[in-house]
């Protein structure tokens, strides 16, 4: 065996350019600064406590919560890729499989993390599996997001294995090998896990009965909530997924991805936006008109307060949901990146101003007739926080970019998208 | 035992808004006091008074006292559904809803579930000035930091009168040993405690009266606080349009 | 979470839901299971060799799987399906009847006819005692030189063919040397003696995945040529295509060029 360290580029798969090992070094240096510092922001709430946020008792939920269920929402890309790929056999998504999931670990590890540090007591997050209470729509939150993460790790391994120096080690390459002909069985489950967990997120606020903005009816123990996070996760997953990879291909001056697998996510995208699209409207009319009357509360007393009024729910179906669909179902525009890669953007913004509304508009609503409107503002802790799980997103993506072969088109032909 | 439903009737025409159930509630509840870095929303008050006025200035002007605490929410309890680890139930016997601090995690879905904002979080580590730990309640488990607690109608006085009856061999307390301590302490008797369970009760009598009403009562929670006022426009805060008043937050 | 533990009822929907759990529970634990059980079969059955070969083989590009009756000009052009594996190739006898077109000459290497030659740059050579001999054929010698440090197998090891027969470490290269047959280690001797290993096969070897005869100097046209562009960036020394000789311890002698591509391909690492 080797004593001698193996360089940097016998890491690097055979035919396939990287920058340099210190130039790398040089790139990533920036986000393990900022890695760093929210690794002492969370350190600094670990220590003292929650006091050192900006969450009270009338927003006991506030930035973590809303950013949490957004990049969960953001990586089903990861699951509905291989529920496309492995289940309905669609092949031509396969390029982006390897991305899709180390996207979607990096969201739910990072999730998780920002959650050890957002509940008053992590060390009792064990309590919730050995009591559970199944009523609770965050309890079947908590066991499908652990078992599914675990899901993606395992997921994750077959991808680490491939990496050059790993794959020389016999027991490894057999195991990724006899693993990987079984990950269509972790597809499968990943795929049923997902459903309930995101289902589970917007069950999370529609089955608060004492906040009418947020509670609907449903069919049997699921409100509408369930159902339209599910739709609009997996719409905002593959557009995610467009997203990252042309992000990639801009950042590394190379062609990564065929147009035509990113038109495929594009329309899977736009058909799901557009489905979603008509589904919140009809639950929309229906809370307006039956729910929130029947609780005490007329149709447009929630959006009395400014900032949110009633645009917020105008972008959020139109702006958000019906733009962005058109962009990516119409020929013209559908075939052509540039446009892509805009209604993508759409779409998970539309995520992250729904999964808004739903956590801070939630709450700032008074319910009470002696209630008032409430602002909250998060503190630096807070968003340096998360500023960690980015830059560690950053970091595991590009770490993994270069060692690992992510892209199996770029070993067939290495070439360039700018004159770089 | 026979089964009980413990609650209220706080009489808003009473109340004069000393604050002094909120003083004997912290006192009774080892309520550790404020850190300097709390603000007005992350204090703890598991009994809290709020004044409420009528929206109209200058002579118009009209001010009431609301005490308002957990309501004890009877009908789908909107914190016992949700919270993940079955920390919050509904006390069959009593129908006092109990939280158990040692099994929190700390989530706050139970306080984005209270309509009524009667939860409190222990934003920071509870300390106790030099001295002060000697004035603590010995019945009363102090709570850490990162957990949810709230009004739980002065659960160790309702154990210490179970013990009272045990010591006396009968099975029924009386109802003259278990009087929570905002109850105990309000100068004016503004709140009425007792069993809704018993129609003979002086609660039970309260809560019927056509100038009683609960919060919220749409939503449909069945609170068992009730109040009461010969005042329609306090009344009307009831299930008046959320945000309807202006109102002026008391520290 | 059990029957027992406070907080367990035993209402349709928390057994349900538990049961789900505990299904997907083993389901995901179930997989890791089976495939490391899988992994540990494949060892314990010898096959753990062949496998590895077949996917690494999969990684190589194109260039490096051209069929070795391309190279010796039977057939214009063809990707080998086989993993280099003459042995168990349908196509094998068609192919083979067909006359070679080769340049001929080795180029100034020491091939000597009487040896059958691995695609890796091995050569066996039977011995009078039923054992064969295999050592590094004459390009991989000259391209590394006096080698730092060679890791042998051990008398009564087996190789397989295709798998690792020995590794050799020169500056910061540590090539993985593939064996070019089937065998148990009997004798080992190294860079100085001129052969690498004897070894003894199970009965008589099926060697026709060998390169022999014509294809050897076809093949090494074709290696140069690789060298030649891998190399070539250093832009060092006269090319083959002047008529140099390719010279000794080239790696000493270009220590600027890139030899992690030269070298992979040379001894198909992928």
């Amino acid at each position: 065996m080797a004593s001698v360290a193996v360089p940097d580029r016998q890491w690097i798969a055979r035919g396939v350019e990287r920058t340099s090992a210190s130039r790398f070094a040089t790139l990533l240096a920036p986000w393990f600064l900022l890695l760093a510092f929210g690794l002492y922001s969370a350190y600094l709430c670990l220590r003292y406590g929650l006091n050192q946020t900006n969450m009270d008792n009338r927003f006991p939920f506030g930035l973590w919560i809303f950013l949490d269920l957004a990049i969960i929402a953001l990586g089903a890309g990861a699951f509905f890729t291989g529920f496309l790929v492995y289940i309905l056999k669609m092949k031509e998504l396969k390029p982006v499989l390897n991305t899709a999931v180390v996207v979607g670990f990096i969201c739910y590890s990072g999730a998780v993390g920002i959650l050890g540090i957002d509940v008053g007591q992590p060390l009792r997050s064990w309590f919730t599996f050995w009591h559970p209470n199944t009523h609770s729509m965050l309890t079947e939150v908590c066991f499908c997001i652990t078992c599914y993460l675990v899901v993606l790790l395992l997921e994750y391994i077959p991808v680490l294995l491939r990496n050059r120096q790993l794959r020389r080690v016999p027991s490894f390459l057999i195991f990724e090998h006899r693993f990987h002909m079984l990950v269509p069985v972790l597809a499968g489950v990943g795929t049923l896990l997902s459903f309930f967990h995101q289902g589970s997120l917007g069950g999370l606020y529609g089955v608060l009965r004492g906040r009418p903005f947020a509670f609907r009816e449903g069919f049997a123990i699921w409100p509408s909530t369930f159902f339209l996070f599910i739709l609009s996760a997996i719409a905002a997953g593959p557009s995610f997924l467009l997203l990252i990879s042309s992000l990639v291909e801009k950042i590394t001056a190379r062609r990564l991805v065929d147009t035509a697998v990113l038109r495929r996510l594009g329309f899977i995208s736009g058909i799901l936006t557009a489905v979603y699209v008509v589904a919140k409207s009809v639950d929309t009319l229906e809370w307006l008109n039956v729910t929130s009357p029947a609780l005490g509360f007329a149709p447009w007393e929630h959006y009395a307060y400014k900032p949110f009024g009633t645009w917020l729910m105008l972008a959020e179906i139109v702006l958000f949901g019906l733009v962005p669909a058109g962009m990516l179902l119409h020929p013209k525009t559908a075939s052509r990146r540039g446009w892509l890669i805009a209604g993508a953007g759409l779409v998970c913004c539309g995520i992250l101003l729904n999964r808004f509304t739903m956590t801070i508009q939630t709450l700032a609503l008074p319910t009470l007739a002696f209630d008032e409107f409430l602002s909250y503002v998060p503190s630096w802790q807070e968003v340096a926080s998360f500023g960690a799980v980015i830059a560690y997103g950053v970091i595991v993506y590009s770490v993994s970019y270069r060692y690992l072969p992510l892209f199996p088109r770029e070993k067939k032909e290495v070439n360039h998208v700018s004159g770089r | 035992m026979k089964t009980r439903r413990y609650g209220m009737v706080i009489d808003l025409d009473r109340c004069t808004g000393c604050g002094g159930c909120m003083v004997a509630c912290a006192a009774e509840n080892n309520v550790p006091p404020s850190s300097p870095r709390a603000t007005v929303r992350t204090g703890l008050t598991p009994m809290r008074v709020q004044p409420v006025s009528n929206g109209a200035a200058g002579a118009a002007r009209r001010e009431v006292f609301m005490p308002l605490m957990c309501m004890q929410c009877e009908h789908e309890t909107p914190c016992v559904s949700v919270c993940p680890q079955q920390a919050v139930e509904v006390d069959k016997a009593t129908g006092i809803v109990t939280q158990m601090p040692q099994r929190c995690l700390g989530c706050r879905y139970c306080m984005t579930a209270c309509p009524y904002h009667a939860r409190y979080f222990n934003w920071q580590d509870p300390e106790w000035p030099a001295g002060m730990e000697h004035s603590l309640n010995p019945g009363v488990a102090t709570r850490m930091r990162g957990v949810v607690e709230k009004c739980n109608l002065c659960h160790a006085r309702l154990h210490s009168a179970e013990d009272k009856a045990a010591a006396r061999k009968t099975s029924e307390i009386d109802p003259g040993d278990y009087v929570p301590a905002c109850v105990a302490s309000c100068p004016t008797n503004a709140i009425l405690f007792g069993d809704l369970a018993d129609p003979g009760s002086a609660v039970a009598q309260a809560a019927k009266s056509p100038q009683s009403f609960r919060l919220l009562e749409k939503l449909g929670t069945e609170p068992k606080v009730h109040y009461r006022s010969n005042r329609p426009w306090v009344r009307a805060l009831a299930d008046g349009r959320p945000g309807a008043t202006q109102e002026v937050q008391r520290g | 979470m059990f029957p027992g533990v406070d907080g367990f009822h035993w209402s349709f929907g928390h057994v349900l839901f538990l049961g789900l759990f505990f299904a997907i529970t083993l389901t995901i634990c179930g997989t890791v299971v089976r495939a490391i059980w899988s992994s540990v079969r494949d060892f314990r059955t010898r096959r753990a060799s062949a496998i590895c070969w077949d996917l690494e083989f999969a990684e190589l590009p194109d260039e490096e799987r051209r069929c070795r009756h391309e190279l010796a000009g039977r057939v214009a052009e063809r990707t080998c399906p086989n993993g280099f594996d003459c042995r168990n190739c349908s196509e094998y006898e068609k192919f083979a009847c067909l006359k070679a077109v080769a340049p001929g000459g080795t180029f100034g290497l020491d091939y000597p006819a009487g040896r059958l030659y691995h695609r890796g740059h091995t050569w066996v050579e039977a011995q009078s005692d039923g054992t064969w001999t295999i050592g590094l054929d004459d390009l991989a010698d000259h391209l590394i030189g006096m080698p730092d440090k060679v890791d042998l197998p051990k008398p009564g090891e087996t190789i397989d063919a295709n798998g690792t027969a020995w590794r050799v470490r020169k500056g910061r290269n540590e090539m993985r040397v593939r064996a070019p047959m089937d065998g148990t280690v009997v004798e080992t001797g190294g860079p100085e003696t001129g052969w690498y290993l004897r070894v003894r096969p199970d009965g008589m070897p099926n060697l026709r995945h060998l390169l022999r005869g014509p294809e050897v100097s076809a093949w090494l046209s074709r290696e140069l040529e690789r060298l030649q562009i891998q190399l070539g960036t250093a832009g060092a020394g006269p090319s083959l295509a002047d008529g140099g000789i390719l010279m000794k311890g080239l790696i000493d002698a270009m220590p600027e060029a890139d030899w992690d591509d030269a070298l992979a391909a040379t001894f198909l690492e992928s």
